[in-house]
C-alpha cells in the first residue's frame, strides 16, 4: 500500500467537533485503503462499497472517541475490519462456498496443513510468473481471505485476527496455513489460470 | 523423509520457527524452497494493486449524518421546550429570585425562539432539496444549536439555581442560530459566519 495515509490534527480535531467539510477530508484520505481492505476480504464491489459507507457512517458517529493513541488509519481499519468480518459471519449464503472450499482442501489432508509433511519429493512451488496470484487469492473462501489479507498484508497478528474474528488463536493460524497451503496448490497447478 | 509442515513454515517466516524446523530448513532444499515461496507470495500479496471504489459512497454518508443531526436536534428541542416549561413555571412561581427585566427579556427570547421553529416547520427543509453546501451549513447550526439545548435540558431539576441572566443568554444564543438556520434554509445560499 503506497497510499499516504498521514492526516493533520487539525484536520482530525475539526472533524471531532462535527465540520462535515473535515470529515469528508477524512473520508477522502481513507476511502481507497478502507474500500481496498474490504474488496480483498468480500471480493464483490458492492459489498465492499457497503462496507466502506458502514465504516464511515461508524467513523463519523465515533471519532469523538478517538484520542490520537496510535494512527488514525489504524483506529479506521479497525473498524473497517470490523464491519469486513461482520458482513461474512451475518451471510449465510456465503457459507455454502466456504464449506465447498473446505471439502476441496480438505480431501486427502485431514489436517490441513499437514500434507507436507511425510512427502518425498515435494515440489515446493516457486512462484511461476505467469501464474495469477490475485485470482487464486479470490478463490479462498472469505474466511480464509480475511485472515490471509489481515495476517500477511495489514500485519495484523494471530491474536488481533482472533479477537476481531470471536475465534481462537489456533483457528486464525490454522486457516492461514490451509490457505496457504491452497495458494500454493492453486500456482502449482495453473488453476487459477 | 519428514518434511515441514506449512504450519511449520509459516513459524519460520514469523520468527518463531521450532528447534526441529530449524534445524530441519538449513539442510532441506525442498523445505528451504517452500519457506522462500512463502516469502514470496507474501510479497506478491503486499505488491497486489490497489482498488478504488467505482462509485462515490460520501454522499451517501453525508445525508445519513445530516439527517441523524436533525432527528437529534428534534429530539433536543423537545427535551429544551419542556426544559423550557419548567423554567416558565419557576419564573411565575418564585418572582422572589428573578429580577422582573430578566423574567420578562426571557419571556421574549422564548417567544422569538418559538416562532422561529414554527417558521422553520412551515418551510419544512426535510422536504426539499438542498445544496451540500447549504446542508453542511445547516447541520453545523443545527449542531450547534443541539448543544444549546442539551445545556438547556441538563439545567431541568436545578434551574431553581440557575440564574435568569444565564438562562437569558443561552435562549439569545439559541434565536441567533435559529435565525441563522431560518436564513440558510430560506435564502439557501445566506452567508451566516461559519
Amino acid at each position: 500500500m503506497t497510499i499516504s495515509l498521514a492526516v493533520p490534527d487539525i484536520l482530525v480535531a475539526r472533524a471531532q467537533s462535527g465540520d462535515l467539510e473535515a470529515l469528508e477530508a477524512l473520508y477522502r484520505a481513507f476511502e481507497t485503503p478502507v474500500y481496498n481492505l474490504a474488496l480483498r476480504v468480500l471480493r464483490a464491489p458492492e459489498d465492499a462499497e457497503d462496507v466502506l459507507q458502514e465504516t464511515f457512517l461508524e467513523v463519523v458517529r465515533s471519532i469523538k472517541q478517538y484520542r490520537g493513541e496510535g494512527h488514525l488509519w489504524g483506529w479506521i481499519r479497525q473498524i473497517a475490519t470490523s464491519k469486513a468480518l461482520m458482513r461474512i459471519r451475518h451471510d449465510r449464503v456465503r457459507e455454502t462456498e466456504e464449506l465447498h472450499e473446505e471439502s476441496a482442501v480438505g480431501a486427502g489432508n485431514v489436517g490441513g496443513a499437514g500434507e507436507m509433511r511425510g512427502t518425498e519429493g515435494m515440489s515446493p512451488g516457486a512462484v511461476p510468473a505467469q501464474i495469477d496470484l490475485e485470482r487464486a487469492f479470490e478463490r479462498l473462501s472469505e474466511t480464509s481471505r480475511a485472515v490471509v489479507w489481515l495476517h500477511d498484508v495489514e500485519g495484523y497478528t494471530h491474536e488481533e485476527i482472533a479477537e476481531q474474528m470471536g475465534k481462537t488463536v489456533s483457528f486464525s493460524k490454522s486457516q492461514l496455513a490451509r490457505a496457504h497451503v491452497r495458494l500454493r496448490r492453486m500456482l502449482d497447478e495453473g488453476v487459477a489460470q | 523423509m519428514m518434511h515441514c509442515t506449512m504450519d511449520d513454515v509459516l513459524a519460520l517466516a514469523a520468527g518463531e520457527g521450532s528447534a526441529w524446523a530449524r534445524q530441519h530448513v538449513a539442510g532441506c532444499p525442498a523445505c528451504r524452497a517452500e519457506l522462500e515461496a512463502l516469502y514470496q507470495r507474501v510479497a506478491q500479496l503486499k505488491a497486489l494493486p490497489v482498488r478504488r471504489p467505482a462509485r462515490d459512497r460520501w454522499p451517501a454518508v453525508r445525508n445519513a449524518v445530516v439527517a441523524e443531526r436533525r432527528r437529534r436536534r428534534e429530539r433536543w428541542g423537545v427535551s429544551g421546550l419542556a426544559a423550557a416549561a419548567v423554567l416558565a413555571g419557576l419564573l411565575v412561581f418564585r418572582p422572589f429570585w428573578t429580577k422582573p427585566v430578566d423574567a420578562a427579556e426571557l419571556a421574549r427570547v422564548k417567544e422569538q425562539s418559538a416562532t422561529l421553529e414554527q417558521q422553520l416547520q412551515r418551510y419544512d427543509p426535510n422536504g426539499r432539496v438542498t445544496s451540500g453546501r447549504s446542508a453542511a451549513l445547516a447541520a453545523a447550526l443545527e449542531d450547534r444549536i443541539a448543544v444549546i439545548d442539551g445545556e438547556l435540558a441538563q439545567l431541568g431539576p436545578s434551574q431553581a439555581q440557575a440564574r435568569p441572566a444565564d438562562l437569558v443568554t443561552l435562549w439569545q444564543r439559541r434565536v441567533e442560530l435559529m435565525e441563522q438556520l431560518v436564513s440558510v434554509h430560506v435564502t439557501r445560499a445566506a452567508y451566516v459566519g461559519l
